[in-house]
């Protein structure tokens, strides 16, 4: 058998020669900036993670300033570090369930920090407050009345963002464009009923790249337009998500939805 | 023409009692999709059905190995109980069954990793310069420092695995423990393999996948872009490896 990487022509063989393939962008739809408590991060600063994104051809980040989730930073900071690099940073803006002013005096400013506000992060499982609940019902109803996206971080099991939880506002807010963070990791069959059972709903690709055999189950599941990558960077490496996609047995018609097409999709191409 | 050679130093195979692992067959086919020439390989089932029993699984597999492709590891126990023999007949017996690496399971085995358990054993291991893995300490790391500070010129291996990066844990054992080598599967952290290697050398580090849990794609293809030269990325991809199997008196 010849290896994915010498296989003729293939997306893996060329992007293992070249490390970048031009009619292969990359959207990566889940990131975040700045240092964290918890973890040592060398490359968070917007021009690191820039520098890192050009070898692979990322062609847009959307991230969530951590700063800006734990409501040290206020979005229309986060703004600024977008001016920067306008070709290719966009944001989410951050959702802090515990500073109901912050949410309303941010979302008001939604229209005026376009292009580069594309959608709303919540991060349920570390602000201890679930979805469903009250505290996040003005940013919901926002982005279900705009349909714009919301990301949110899932995780299996959890109380604030799992599985049960995740279904539930999904049937409840069926507008917004719901991305599935984590693709509630471990509870994968949540993950494709909330889905499938929606016209809205899509999984994003975090942490998923890597465990063996999870991404074709995943396309099999719900299928690879359905499906957008993620890396969370600056935890994780590019070239690894992007290898995890890359490495999968699925064609390379559905790498190229995963890795572009369906964010494009979404935002069009020149958001 | 193939550009890297790779040896994989964290693959096992078999089942435990909650996950079905994979077969010997699904895993040459892996290495063969992915590029991978060679694997150090382990049993699943030592966990759970205890270190003789993982070991004779392990001896079945590289006994009917016709590739030439599988290195294998066996595990220790402590040497006051008769399960193992001592040192020198286990290693001979080792050599004869092409078993290359040792490892320890003391969480599963239900044993305290240290001086008192292990001495005999390890002390043997550190003079021959046989490798051991530490893949069981993972996460676990005071532990592991202790065990380091009873043990410090073993020859090891530990894996940097854990999607929370393990830079503030991995670090201090490559500054203070010279035999120590650090294998990257599940390390993901952006461009961290060449922050390691221009700190600590390329010789410090290992490649290795985490298969079963991870398939091999998308690591040889993080290493191959790690922004590192050709010479250290063969170094971690293969020639470490090899050294330190080669380097082991058996």
């Amino acid at each position: 058998m010849t290896p994915i990487w010498q296989q003729s022509n293939s997306l893996a063989a060329r992007f293992w020669e070249n490390g970048i393939v031009e009619d292969c962008p990359v959207y990566d739809m889940h990131a975040h900036m700045g240092y964290h408590d918890s973890i040592y991060f060398k490359r968070c600063s917007p021009e690191a993670m820039v520098a890192h994104l050009r070898r692979i051809g990322v062609r847009r980040l959307v991230f969530s300033h951590d700063m800006a989730l734990a409501g040290i930073m206020r979005n229309a900071e986060i703004v600024e570090i977008c001016k920067q690099f306008p070709d290719i940073l966009r944001m989410y803006v951050s959702i802090n369930p515990h500073f109901q002013e912050n949410i309303k005096e941010d979302l008001a400013m939604f229209d005026k920090w376009q292009p580069y506000a594309i959608g709303l992060k919540f991060l349920a499982d570390y602000h201890k407050v679930p979805v469903t609940d009250k505290a996040y019902e003005y940013a919901w109803k926002f982005a279900d009345e705009r349909g714009i996206p919301v990301l949110n971080h899932t995780w299996g099991t959890s109380p604030f963002n799992g599985g049960k939880v995740m279904y539930e506002a999904t049937r409840k807010y069926p507008n917004a464009k719901t991305f599935l963070g984590h693709c509630i990791f471990g509870e994968w069959d949540y993950a494709a009923r909330c889905v499938n059972e929606s016209s809205n709903v899509y999984l994003e690709l975090t942490a998923v790249p890597g465990e063996r055999n999870r991404i074709e189950q995943l396309v099999s599941a719900v299928g690879s337009k359905k499906i957008l990558f993620g890396t969370d960077l600056p935890w994780f490496d590019e070239y690894q998500a992007v290898g995890g996609v890359l490495a999968a047995k699925i064609s390379d018609e559905e790498k190229r939805d995963i890795l572009y097409r369906n964010a494009q999709e979404i935002f069009g191409n020149d958001r | 023409m193939k550009d890297i050679f790779f040896f994989d130093s964290n693959v096992r195979v078999g089942f435990d009692n909650r996950h079905r692992g994979a077969s010997v067959q699904e895993l040459l086919d892996e290495m063969d999709l992915y590029g991978i020439d060679r694997a150090l390989v382990r049993s699943m089932s030592t966990k759970c059905s205890g270190a003789v029993i993982g070991n004779q699984l392990v001896t079945d597999v590289i006994a009917a190995d016709t590739t030439g492709r599988l290195d294998g590891v066996w595990c220790i126990l402590p040497s006051q109980c008769d399960d193992m023999p001592c040192p020198d007949d286990f290693f001979d017996s080792m050599k004869k069954n092409n078993i290359r690496a040792i490892t320890l399971e003391p969480f599963d085995h239900r044993y305290v990793p240290c001086r008192l358990t292990l001495g005999k054993i390890l002390d043997a291991a550190t003079e021959r310069k046989i490798p051991v893995l530490l893949h069981a300490f993972q996460g676990m790391w005071s532990e592991l420092y202790q065990f380091m500070k009873e043990f410090p010129d073993l020859t090891c291996i530990v894996n940097a695995g854990h999607k929370w990066g393990t830079d503030r844990n991995i670090r201090p054992l490559l500054e203070n423990f010279a035999n120590c080598s650090i294998e990257l599967g599940g390390y993901w952290i952006p461009e961290g393999i060449a922050d390691l290697a221009k700190l600590y050398g390329a010789n410090r580090l290992l490649y290795g996948s985490n298969f079963p849990g991870y398939n091999q794609g998308s690591s040889v293809f993080q290493l191959k872009h790690s922004t590192l030269d050709g010479d250290s990325i063969a170094l971690i991809a293969e020639k470490n490896l090899e050294n330190l199997l080669k380097g082991a008196d058996l």
